[in-house]
């Protein structure tokens, strides 16, 4: 292990000016600041909403898809239940799925991508060829077929999503340390006999983090809407409420021709402003971790 | 060298056709015997249930059936639907042209529309128009394009009933002339294509912003405005073509979300293309469908990707340099 | 050298564009192409004969709307419940419904007569029927029909297994001998009589296979498929050999509008005229329409709470809490069970709360049975008491040697109603100290769990769910048949068995007399209601709406006291008599190019404008608002 300390010493890795630069970008634009509080406002309803709904969202009552009032401040479902607390409570699905199936994809594209561009030759070829088919394989039909075939719950989609979502972080982790590995000094680490275990790990890896976060956060969003979709398709968790769910609810049950507006509109504008608050934020990250958009792209 | 290339990209496109179609043997295969759902049926028998069981080759070995299914699928023989009892093949033609004329249109406009956004907010950027343009197009992106489409039936269909929000033509009419009809269709495409093309505008958008924006720094813009052309002129003349590259390429790609964009456009507004088919055959569990379907997608996809290779390879000369 | 890159791309510029413009035309030319073969294509698989001239807004037409619609027209194969209303419009039954009280009236069939020993029915036909392309009606047909379609089509088969001899002595007599009586070959066989000269030179193979047969699709009711554009429309003209009352409407469209919120909006918007399947949440909101009627009528179906009570030596690998097999318990979760609620809540008050296994829509055998376990809680709290399960306080499951009373309730995803009724059997009987467990599954799961077989034995998987049933028009052989042991195995869900109940099912089908068949079904009944077999938790309603300002003539019918619009699905009698109402006309704004082809043309418009203006302004290259650069030229 004596090589390990000289190793680690001499050539620091060409720090990427991600963290500073990323802190300010989110912070001190109001882009930046406006996805972050739309982001944690959604996350505290994840953590709290079943804590703060007034009513209990799947109690029904008598009074169906009756207009906002005082007593349901966006009004009634089909089943009478309160559109306002349904809300609260289906930010938690959207949060959970978004983020640990976007955890997911990218656990499985880093490694794909990192054992690919690291080792080169016949394994670079099998993992290229099995992510190009997942890249081409269209990931809606794929997710709904999986979702019919096994019983739909939340660890069931959030497994389809991310098994199916991983290919594009893959891609770019891949291309990534394939520039990397021809660096001098992973170059120089291999030629004073490092494993290639330690080189991934102290070299290519941290040179390669900030570029897979950025693209995580990407594919937060993705999984927000995979989700969404799924679940108007009817192939959620029918046990727990969704923004998605919502909307399947209220489409099946006639709610736009009914006119009820305080029903249909809520979910999807919940849905969109999260995924607009998180793809903000992974743009931003992205801008700050690829230089070359940065450069010529100041409006970010 | 250019057939060389193409060979190769071609190639590359036929084994990712062959791992689709074995993939999809074997995913149709776990998710089960189909004949499962006729149980609750009344009065379906035991021997009734054996005797579909044959009727669909699913009582012989696993390879047998291997077999069979290659050697029909490249004949186009995609079996039968449990429902309809039609040719899959069949279902697919006629929902094929729907699907096509959906897309396509949406698909079009989105370009179109996208990259005019895209011009106009790269040549002011940074300005009200520019922020107004990218945050417009960053929460069409981020809206659930089923969501648009009901919001359009809330206002056009429900509370200004003004639009047909259901089927591709009024049903039941025989049309004076072709003319009458195409208009007819046109009336009912306006909502189902108007969601399809905010889902994809924003997309468009973006990329032709951003390749605007790299087109501007390139040289050869600087020296065409170095040697005194109007600023519009080389914008119009020399910027916009250059940037257009990409977006050409974005709208072959983008294939595999258009798709499913179709699904739920098509559900919502009973558009009757393969969208709704494999929507009606999720419900129904009509498996020789939902196959069919999922391979026509692929095969989309697939060929979508190649075309973008092959156009990006003849409308950029820099790839063909090389 | 910067020049040089520069004159390259300067080359790149003026080729690259017009190579993009091309791209960009193409892609618009494919647009376009889909849309001029669509008509072509869609005429190539509709098989339209149809002459008709009409137009949406002919009031002669009566257009209904659906949801779904059938996949096939085939009666070997099909497999929706959407065909009878198709086919009971096209095709005749050996006997037809009564419409007042869906007993047996001549349909094919003119008369009948039952033998002594009640093993044979003799059936006169009626002379006046004639195929609708001109050719007679005979006994062969019946005979083709009974045998070939009840034998292997997938949705009438069961209706003539009792039958051992079908016998043909000349064209207008059938002869119908059977192992032993059964009541249900007078008004109970749900086959409907289709032409052999068509059906029977086709080959077995491809009639259960993908055969689809000719439009129009001839028969012999008031009606005939003249289109079938599967995803769109079925519509039925009216047969050119109909010799009985005149239709007040000469064309019937079926439309598809794929989701119940379309359809909805489609009859509020006048595009059609009736609804035949109304979402029960919208129902009311729906009749609050000053031009829209809504009318609930009983249907033969119903949802029942199911219990796994297959006896040991049926079921032995059977996995269930056993507590559910103690009588006592059952009877509790009765009592417990607030059928009003259920029915309030899952279903908005549209349905009528259950009594007992027969539905109350078979008017001609239900009474109301003695023992309706009528809500009390306090009675359900007494049995448990008396049965020795200790009441552990409020919501707590009463236990007794260890065993609990908390069973799990499967309940059907797609079925938001079915959720609520679970919902509520829940909530109410955790006030008796009965814990019940939602679990909310796919429908494959709950059929897994259903018919799940170990050892060449049944071995039902569930302690409780809930689901539904429908039965036949008039005879409720079907339904009863459910609970007998014979069933467990095949269809029966509930696992119920009892030798008594069995023997009464036997006999009762061997009874033609109405009030005596009535007498022993009452019995069957009460041992169900007694055991406690079989929840059933609500009937089920048929909810319709039409538009007044389209349709009048509307009389109730099936059963004529509460019934519905037009004996949907079991007669086409009523849909004679009803006629678009006066000075109707068309109320959808669906004319060829109106209002709303403006709006395309403008639409188009703006499109062709902005994309072309795009190419324009980089070829002409205006110079009003050019800005002065360094260098002028």
């Amino acid at each position: 292990m004596s090589g390990a300390v000289v190793l680690g010493a001499p050539e620091p890795a060409p720090v990427e000016p991600g963290e500073l630069t990323a802190r300010s970008r989110l912070l001190g634009t109001w882009r930046g600041r406006f996805s972050l509080s739309v982001l944690g406002f959604f996350i505290f309803l994840a953590i709290f909403g079943n804590l703060i709904a007034p009513d209990d969202p799947t109690a029904s009552s008598l009074d169906i898809l009756a207009k906002p009032s005082w007593a349901h401040p966006l009004g009634t479902t089909e089943q009478g239940s309160d559109v306002f607390s349904q809300l609260l409570v289906g930010a938690r699905v959207s949060i959970v799925v978004g983020f640990a199936a976007a955890l997911i994809s990218s656990i499985l594209g880093t490694t794909v991508g990192l054992a690919g561009g690291y080792y080169g030759g016949w394994t670079d070829r099998i993992l290229d060829a099995v992510e190009n088919w997942f890249l081409v394989i269209p990931a809606l039909p794929l997710m709904i077929v999986l979702a019919r075939l096994l019983d739909p719950s939340l660890t069931v989609l959030i497994a389809v999503i991310g098994l199916t979502s991983w290919a594009g972080t893959g891609r770019i982790v891949r291309a990534q340390v394939f520039t990397l590995r021809e660096r001098a000094f992973v170059e120089r680490a291999r030629a004073l006999g490092a494993k290639d275990r330690y080189i991934i790990r102290t070299h290519i890896l941290p040179n390669t983090l900030p570029l897979i976060f950025a693209n995580t956060v990407i594919i937060v969003a993705v999984s927000i809407l995979a989700e969404a979709s799924l679940a108007f398709l009817g192939l959620g968790d029918p046990t727990k409420i969704s923004w998605g769910s919502m909307l399947e609810n209220a489409f099946s049950s006639g709610a736009p021709s009914a006119g009820a507006w305080w029903y249909v509109i809520p979910p999807g504008l919940c849905i969109a402003l999260l995924v607009f608050a998180v793809s903000l934020i992974g743009y931003l990250f992205e801008d700050v971790v690829n230089p070359r958009l940065r450069d010529e792209d100041p409006a970010f | 060298m250019t057939s060389r290339w193409l060979a190769a990209k071609t190639g590359a496109a036929v084994l990712t056709l062959v791992f689709v179609l074995i993939f999809n043997f074997f995913l149709f295969r776990v998710m089960g015997d189909p004949t499962t759902q006729l149980a609750r049926l009344p009065n379906s028998s035991p021997e009734e249930i054996a005797k579909l069981r044959a009727d669909y080759g699913i009582d012989k070995p696993i390879t047998g059936q291997f077999a069979d299914y290659i050697g029909d699928t490249l004949t186009l023989d995609l079996g039968i639907s449990q429902r309809s009892r039609e040719t899959v093949w069949d279902e697919i033609k006629s929902a094929l042209p729907w699907t096509l004329l959906l897309v396509g249109t949406g698909t079009a406009l989105a370009t179109l529309i996208g990259a005019w956004m895209g011009v106009m907010a790269a040549s002011r950027r940074g300005t009200k128009t520019d922020d107004g343009l990218l945050g417009f197009s960053l929460f069409t992106y981020a809206s659930p394009e089923y969501w648009i489409g009901i919001i359009l039936i809330l206002i056009f269909a429900v509370a200004i009933p003004i639009l047909p929000a259901g089927q591709q033509v009024d049903p039941g009419i025989e049309f004076s002339s072709f003319f009458a009809e195409a208009l007819n269709v046109a009336e009912h495409m306006i909502l189902p294509v108007a969601a399809m093309t905010l889902m994809l505008l924003g997309q468009y958008f973006l990329i032709m912003r951003s390749s605007m924006v790299d087109v501007m720094t390139e040289d050869f813009i600087t020296v065409k405005r170095a040697i005194g052309l109007p600023r519009e002129r080389v914008i119009n003349r020399h910027a916009v073509p250059n940037a257009l590259l990409p977006l050409v390429t974005l709208a072959a790609i983008q294939f595999g979300a258009v798709v499913g964009g179709a699904i739920t456009i098509e559900t919502i507004f009973s558009w009757p293309g393969l969208g709704q088919l494999t929507f009606d055959a999720i419900n129904t569990k009509d498996f020789p469908v939902l196959q069919g379907t999922f391979l026509v997608f692929s095969i989309g996809v697939i060929l979508a990707n190649l075309l973008a290779d092959i156009l990006y390879f003849f409308l950029d000369p820099r790839v063909q340099a090389r | 050298m910067k020049f040089g890159a520069e004159e390259q791309s300067g080359k790149t510029t003026t080729s690259g564009q017009t190579k993009v413009g091309m791209a960009l035309i193409a892609l618009i030319a494919a647009a376009a192409f889909g849309l001029v073969t669509l008509p072509a294509l869609a005429q190539d698989d509709t098989s339209a004969t149809s002459t008709s001239t009409d137009s949406a807004g002919d009031p002669s037409v009566l257009r209904i709307g659906w949801a779904q619609d059938p996949q096939t027209l085939n009666p070997f194969v099909a497999l929706d419940e959407e065909n009878y209303n198709v086919w009971s419009l096209n095709w005749d039954l050996l006997t037809n419904f009564s419409t007042e009280d869906l007993s047996p009236v001549p349909g094919i069939a003119k008369s009948w007569e039952v033998s002594d020993d009640r093993k044979t029915v003799t059936f006169k036909l009626d002379p006046e029927k004639v195929w609708s392309d001109g050719e007679p009606v005979t006994s062969a047909d019946v005979k083709f029909s009974l045998e070939t379609l009840g034998g292997e089509g997938d949705i009438f088969s069961g209706y003539t297994d009792e039958i051992t001899s079908i016998k043909t002595p000349d064209d207008e007599t059938v002869v119908i001998t059977t192992k032993r009586p059964d009541a249900r070959i007078v008004g109970g066989i749900f086959v409907y009589i289709i032409p052999e000269h068509i059906y029977g030179d086709v080959p077995i193979k491809d009639l259960t296979g993908s055969y689809q047969p000719d439009l129009p699709l001839v028969g012999s009711g008031p009606y005939m498929v003249t289109e079938f554009d599967r995803g769109r429309i079925v519509q039925l003209e009216q047969n050119p050999e109909w010799n009985g009352p005149e239709p007040g409407f000469g064309e019937v469209q079926y439309i598809k509008y794929g989701n119940q919120d379309a359809v909805e909006r489609a009859l509020r918007l006048g595009e059609v005229d009736m609804v035949v399947e109304v979402d029960p949440s919208t129902f009311q909101r729906i009749s609050e329409d000053p031009n829209i009627e809504t009318l609930s009528s009983p249907s033969p179906s119903y949802t029942e709470l199911a219990f796994n009570i297959c006896p040991d030596d049926l079921c032995p690998d059977a996995e269930r809490n056993t507590a559910i097999q103690d009588t006592a318990v059952r009877q509790a979760i009765a009592y417990a069970v607030d059928r009003e609620r259920v029915n309030a809540i899952s279903s908005r008050g549209t349905s009528t709360p259950g009594a007992g296994i027969l539905p109350s829509f078979y008017t001609a055998f239900f009474e109301t049975p003695e023992q309706n376990y009528e809500f009390d809680p306090e009675m359900a709290k007494q049995i448990l008491d008396e049965a020795g399960w200790q009441d552990n306080g409020e919501g707590e499951a009463r236990t007794q040697d260890g065993e609990e009373l908390s069973f799990d309730l499967a309940v059907r995803s797609e079925s938001p109603s079915n959720i609520q009724a679970a919902k509520v059997v829940a909530e109410q009987a955790a006030d008796v100290g009965i814990i019940f467990n939602v679990d909310v599954i796919s429908v494959d799961k709950l059929t897994e769990m259903t018919v799940r077989f170990q050892n060449g034995k049944p071995a039902p998987d569930f302690d409780t769910f809930i689901w539904g049933w429908g039965g036949d028009p008039y005879d409720p052989s079907f339904l009863l048949s459910l609970l007998t042991t014979d069933e467990i195995g095949s269809l029966s869900d509930g696992f119920y068995s009892n030798p008594e109940y069995d023997k009464l099912y036997d006999e009762q089908r061997g009874v033609f007399d109405t009030a005596e068949r009535k007498a022993l079904i009452q019995q069957m009944v009460a041992l169900v209601q007694e055991d406690m077999g079989y929840l059933i938790l609500t009937e089920d309603a048929n909810l319709q709406a039409y538009r007044t300002d389209r349709i009048q003539g509307v009389e109730p019918a099936c059963p004529s006291d509460g019934g519905d619009l037009i004996c949907e699905q079991v007669s086409y009698e009523p849909l004679l008599a009803i006629s678009p109402a006066d000075g109707s006309s068309s109320s959808s704004g669906s004319d060829d190019g109106g209002g709303a082809g403006i709006v395309v043309a403008i639409i188009a418009a703006i499109a062709i404008l902005g994309g072309g203006a795009m190419f324009l302004r980089s070829r002409s290259g205006r110079r009003k608002d050019d800005e002065p650069l360094e260098f002028e030229e």
